[in-house]
């Protein structure tokens, strides 16, 4: 399979779609996880809650995926 | 089943000497969860029984105990048959003969220590033969004692002394690292001598560890020795003495711990209650089915001369929540413990994450070998852990169903062995939409019970406009979008009408914060992605792993050792991976996506008192 500049853009634009929304969500993460282990040293029972808050960033790279793979199949279309 | 146990609320009250008798049998039923009581004009707290003073202060010592033999909480059947004053006089015994043995291997540790600082002081001074008396403060004599840079050094400070006094000695020793040197001079010539030896950066060694040793280094080093060998051998002695009484009484301490907690526990209820000086009160709750049970044998054990009142639950009272699920279902309570109890009058989740948890896990974790190790795996660890079996016994069900869809995607460790249904690895599209189906399904069946806990608590009306409403925005989203594509030949404006009631009833049910929250909804249903996300990226992961240990095994001869290897890591690596994600993820999608839609929570765990948690 000879690739061509544009497929090769095509993977490019898809690989940072979800890397830069990894990014994103690893940043939010980190404070709330940080927050979150904090409460959980003074209270245990806000492990339910602060694991919750913890992962609501990651729809982000939910989202970043999901665009990823509907680039990716533009390449096959083209 | 969605439902919790029913409560009623209940008081007792009698008067104060039949108080102890109450107390032994709402501690023998462990069925009355007490409210506390706080002071008030009216009544003061209860007094704990007069035992309870005498029951703490052995807790404490059979306590200090336990951890002084370091002993593992452990079931046992041990049979504590004595009395208190028994328990008391066996505790006093142990507990002398115990401290002896701990005080004694504290100052043996002890002299130990400093004697080990002692010998490392004498290695240095190994090395020179001056008597260890020599190291005294003088009158007319300086010493200086240290290290210094190398043994170039040593041989300029020989030439530098003499140049400032005749009146000095120096001796130096390359048994250590670096060369050592103890220069002893004239104290006139104190000042001069520091100057030379700092240019040789010199490093001063005080030798803290010596007084009172006299004599040569060496032998008292041997000495030293021969001392720590003798004591080594005695701490080990007293360790064994404690060991043996540790392996001795180790059943007894745990047996007396549990016993006098318990007696404990009974002596400080009266804490917990209303009193006065003739007469005591108790309010609390008690399931409703154990109620006539219950009243009954308290009347009979204070020869009917209690009061009890009862009555249903009231609409605003703050019930301790015990919930009711079938046995298959009851392990996933765990999962509320941990979030929070459902309120007496919403509806119990737990029979709805028993449904769609396994096989969310399922549908990300998706590999018939996978599923087939981690059930043999959590089945050993529920065996080896009783304490967490309903944690296992979840992850056991999730790993059975998880095998189920490993045979749907026809997979074995990332190899399609048999003709999948759905390829995960090449069908990617139809399983984004599949997974965006169910997200649909889920998060309406949330709605839906949310409908029906608003319907419960606020009324039908207040209900469709907080809920309903956003299954007419979801309708509306879809018939717009589906006309925007051409699939249904209506006009756009069905769907805009749609969309503009529902944004209507929100305002009137939830007010402006429902239209903040407007495209949560859509978030919260692109978020089923991840099942078929996290279960993509198991799949790659273990094509890669298979594909790159085949090519180990096609070159053959010790490579094909290489490819086992990778081969065993590999899985190893993903299967953690999958487990963690898909348990985390399907549990987020629980707490984050489906609960949203319709939990309060915030109630109190039913613990009835006596009752071991």
């Amino acid at each position: 399979m000879a690739a061509d500049i544009s497929t090769g853009l095509i993977a490019i634009g898809s690989g940072l779609a979800i890397g830069l929304s990894a990014i994103a969500a690893a940043i939010a993460e980190k404070e709330i996880g940080a927050a979150a282990v904090g409460a959980m040293a003074e209270k245990e029972e806000l492990f339910g809650k602060g694991l919750i808050l913890t992962v609501i960033p990651e729809t982000l790279v939910i989202f970043g995926l999901v665009v990823a793979i509907l680039i990716l199949n533009l390449a096959k279309g083209a | 089943m969605l439902k919790p146990y029913q409560m009623s609320r209940v008081i007792i009250t009698g008067p104060i000497n039949v108080q102890e008798a109450v107390v032994r049998e709402l501690h023998n039923l462990k069925i009355l969860h007490i409210v506390d009581h706080s002071k008030s004009e009216l009544a003061d707290i209860g007094k704990p029984f007069e035992s309870a003073a005498r029951l703490s202060e052995i807790l404490v010592k059979v306590r200090a105990l336990i951890s002084a033999f370091s002993i593992k909480k452990e079931e046992s059947n041990f049979e504590l048959k004595r009395s208190i004053s028994e328990i008391e006089s066996a505790i006093k015994k142990l507990n002398e003969e115990a401290s002896l043995n701990i005080d004694e291997l504290k100052k043996a540790e002890e002299q130990l220590s400093k004697m080990h600082a002692a010998k490392q002081e004498l290695e240095i001074l190994k090395g020179i033969n001056v008597p260890l008396e020599s190291f005294a403060p003088y009158k007319t004599l300086a010493h200086f004692t240290g290290h210094i840079k190398n043994k170039s050094a040593a041989a300029s400070l020989k030439g530098e002394i003499p140049a400032i006094t005749d009146k000095f000695m120096i001796f130096d020793s390359n048994a250590g690292k670096k060369p050592f040197i103890a220069l002893f001079v004239d104290a006139k010539s104190k000042d001069q001598a520091a100057n030379i030896l700092q240019k040789n950066s010199f490093v001063p060694i005080n030798f803290l560890n010596l007084s009172g040793l006299k004599g040569d280094a060496s032998n008292n080093l041997s000495r030293l020795e021969q001392e720590t060998a003798k004591l080594q051998g005695k701490k080990s002695g007293i360790k064994k003495n404690l060991d043996k009484m540790s392996a001795e009484h180790k059943w007894f301490l745990a047996a007396a711990e549990k016993f006098l907690g318990e007696q404990l526990e009974k002596a400080e209820a009266p804490l917990k209650f209303a009193s006065t000086q003739s007469s005591f009160l108790v309010k609390g709750w008690v399931p409703s089915s154990e109620l006539t049970r219950s009243i009954d044998r308290l009347n009979k054990v204070s020869k009917n001369r209690i009061f009890v009142h009862f009555e249903p639950a009231k609409k605003d009272d703050k019930v301790p929540v015990k919930l009711k699920n079938p046995k298959l279902a009851r392990p996933f309570e765990f999962f509320m413990n941990m979030y929070s109890m459902p309120a007496y009058k919403e509806i119990d989740p737990t029979f709805f994450i028993f449904l769609t948890f396994p096989i969310f896990f399922g549908i990300m974790l998706g590999d018939v070998g996978y599923g087939l190790f981690s059930l043999l795996l959590f089945w050993l660890l529920k065996r080896k852990m009783p304490k967490a079996s309903s944690f296992f016994s979840i992850l056991m069900l999730a790993s059975f169903v998880t095998i189920l869809f490993g045979l749907l995607f026809g997979e074995l460790f990332g190899k399609e062995f048999i003709h999948p249904v759905i390829s995960r690895e090449h069908e990617m599209f139809t399983l984004l939409y599949l997974s965006i189906a169910i997200g649909v399904i889920h998060v309406n069946i949330g709605l839906v019970v949310g409908f029906i806990n608003e319907m419960k608590n606020h009324g039908i009306v207040h209900a469709i406009y907080a809920k309903a409403s956003w299954i007419v925005l979801q309708i509306g989203i879809a018939m717009l979008a589906l006309a925007y594509f051409g699939i249904i030949k209506v006009s756009p404006l069905f769907g805009a009408a749609f969309l503009g009631a529902s944004i209507l009833m929100l305002i009137k049910g939830e007010g402006i914060k429902g239209v903040i929250e407007l495209p949560s909804i859509l978030t919260n249903i692109m978020s089923y992605a991840r099942l078929m996300a996290i279960g993509l990226s198991s799949v790659i992961l273990a094509v890669i792993i298979n594909d790159s240990a085949k090519e180990f095994f096609q070159h053959g001869g010790i490579f094909v050792l290489v490819g086992i290897l990778v081969l065993v890591i590999g899985h190893a690596i993903n299967l953690m991976l999958g487990l963690l994600g898909g348990f985390l993820h399907s549990l987020r999608l629980h707490y984050v996506e489906f609960f949203s839609k319709f939990f309060h929570g915030g109630a109190e765990k039913y613990r009835p008192f006596g009752a071991k948690e």
